[in-house]
């Protein structure tokens, strides 16, 4: 890995998506909702239905299954180069929307679609927390 | 647009430069070469293009003076690997509104310079992928493998079917002087043995890019019957966008938003799928071949796979697909591949792998990698022999 930390909202310059990583910081795991139609975005969007009114963000089960995934062989950033083999899983959250992330805790070659993961977060420096995900009992809902 | 005045376009004239790795040719003289070449393809003057659309993803404005051309406008469009057919559909709309008569769709681009100067050498994989970056999603390759995972979990896809796509199109470039497979067969165990680079997918299922120009003279029907070379019709023209699939979560259920992009142009031209002679499908990696050929209905949902290792996309098969080797064995000029392929295929140009008889072009454009999703636009473009 790089000597700093790069930071969520370098990836996002503007503030949609703030509050996301703001709770994060403080282990929550939230997802934007549109309070008009019940559904659950991530990242944050402008509701296609209903527009910026009305849009909140609440707390979530950071619950889901994996919904695809891939074994990362290739460094494409020499600072990648330690860390290869990884994997990159997109979850299927419970809520609805997919989050791109990492399982961690868990060999690459037992990851498989469908496989249900939960949220942990991972303080990675002083201003950054991601959350990833490790494997969970299906029954443990 | 049926009652404006020139709807109808035509491909009037086409200029490919040297396509390779590390030329070391700036990219505005590949877009002057490739200019030039065009102007001769089509028999036409600097003074007469009228409308010029930059089709790099840069600002068109310095290109005019390095070019010598004086248009009435100069537009810059990226929509990614979407572009080619972005700007056809631009350049058919402003033909039909009488904004212009000739316009120059240019492309040049110098990858293997921009990466010695960022020194990462990291190609491809160079671009970010907003949020997705802090996991090391990094680059299209990834994205595409989160697809082709996806795609054998559901239907059983094998690497090996995978593989076929790249044989089938190594087998067509190698008969193609100028692509960077002329004389390099491959055969399926060439592609097993290749190193992996994020699962699913192996080296050999990865286009390289490569420095190289382009240029598209777009005119009316009309106009072109007054010049010397053999036109090309656009048929019809349609796009989508993958942000609705991102909404609705069937995103990953589909390569592309193809549904909307293949009714708009098919209904455009009037015709079915059983029309279309030859594909030339965007397809920077191999997943990109099964998944097209599914969505626009050569085969069933599922079916890509053993439809391409059946050889139904070479010579022979039902749709001869990417016969200059596409992106991943012929050369990367992003949209521009696969739009000049359908072209050189009317025209009759395509050399040892022509289609005889080959009379419409299904061409395909998908692109603007970045953020969570494998690329956003995609665009059709229906070709037919012609004026």
């Amino acid at each position: 890995m790089s000597a700093r930390v790069r930071h969520p909202l370098d990836f996002a310059p503007d503030d949609l998506d703030r509050a996301f990583w703001e709770g994060c910081r403080r282990h929550e795991f939230l997802l934007q909702r549109s309070s008009r139609t019940g559904r659950y975005h991530w990242p944050a969007v402008c509701d296609p239905e209903t527009g910026r009114e009305g849009m909140e963000w609440v707390r979530a089960s950071g619950r889901g299954v994996v919904h695809t995934f891939s074994i990362i062989h290739q460094a494409f950033r020499k600072e990648l180069a330690d860390r290869v083999p990884y994997n990159v899983v997109v979850v299927e959250l419970e809520e609805g929307p997919f989050f791109h992330s990492n399982v961690v805790d868990c060999p690459n070659e037992a990851i498989y679609i469908g496989m249900p993961v939960e949220v942990v977060f991972d303080d990675v420096s002083e201003e950054v927390t991601l959350p990833r995900f490790r494997r969970r009992e299906a029954a443990a809902r | 647009m049926a009652e404006l005045n020139g709807a109808k376009a035509a491909i009037v004239g086409v200029g490919v430069t040297k396509q390779g790795r590390s030329l070391g040719i700036p990219e505005r003289e590949l877009r002057r070469e490739a200019l030039d070449l065009a102007l001769a393809d089509a028999g036409l003057r600097r003074s007469d293009i009228d409308g010029y659309i930059a089709c790099h993803g840069g600002v068109a404005f310095e290109d005019l003076r390095y070019l010598g051309l004086g248009p009435l406008f100069s537009w810059s469009l990226a929509s990614g690997g979407a572009t080619a057919i972005s700007a056809l559909i631009v350049a058919r709309g402003v033909l039909a509104l009488g904004q212009a008569r000739h316009v120059a769709l240019c492309y040049g681009f110098a990858p293997s310079l921009f990466q010695s100067r960022a020194g990462t050498g990291a190609g491809l994989g160079g671009f970010g992928y907003g949020y997705p970056e802090l996991y090391g999603m990094v680059g299209p390759a990834t994205s595409h493998a989160l697809h082709a995972q996806r795609h054998m979990h559901l239907y059983g896809t094998t690497s090996e079917q995978l593989g076929a796509v790249a044989v089938t199109q190594r087998a067509y470039a190698a008969k193609r002087p100028g692509t960077l497979g002329w004389g390099k067969p491959i055969a399926l165990d060439d592609h097993q043995r290749s190193r992996m680079i994020c699962e699913p997918l192996r080296l050999l299922d990865c286009c390289r890019d490569t420095d190289g120009g382009v240029c598209v003279i777009v005119t009316t029907a009309e106009r072109a019957r007054d010049l010397r070379g053999r036109p090309v019709r656009v048929l019809g023209t349609g796009t989508g966008h993958n942000i609705r699939n991102w909404y609705d979560k069937s995103v990953y259920a589909h390569h592309d938003d193809i549904a909307p992009a293949k009714a708009r142009a098919f209904g455009e031209a009037g015709i079915g799928l059983d029309g279309v002679d030859v594909a030339a499908l965007y397809d920077p990696f191999t997943i990109s071949v099964i998944m097209q050929l599914e969505e626009y209905g050569f085969c069933a949902p599922g079916e890509g796979g053993p439809f391409v290792a059946a050889g139904e996309t070479g010579p022979s098969g039902r749709i001869p697909t990417n016969t200059g080797g596409g992106q991943l064995s012929g050369y990367y000029a992003t949209g521009f591949t696969a739009l000049v392929e359908g072209t050189l295929q009317l025209r009759g140009e395509a050399g040892a792998t022509q289609v005889e008889g080959a009379e419409v072009v299904l061409v395909s454009g998908h692109g603007g990698n970045g953020g969570v999703q494998n690329t956003w636009a995609h665009a059709t473009a229906l070709l037919g022999k012609g004026s």
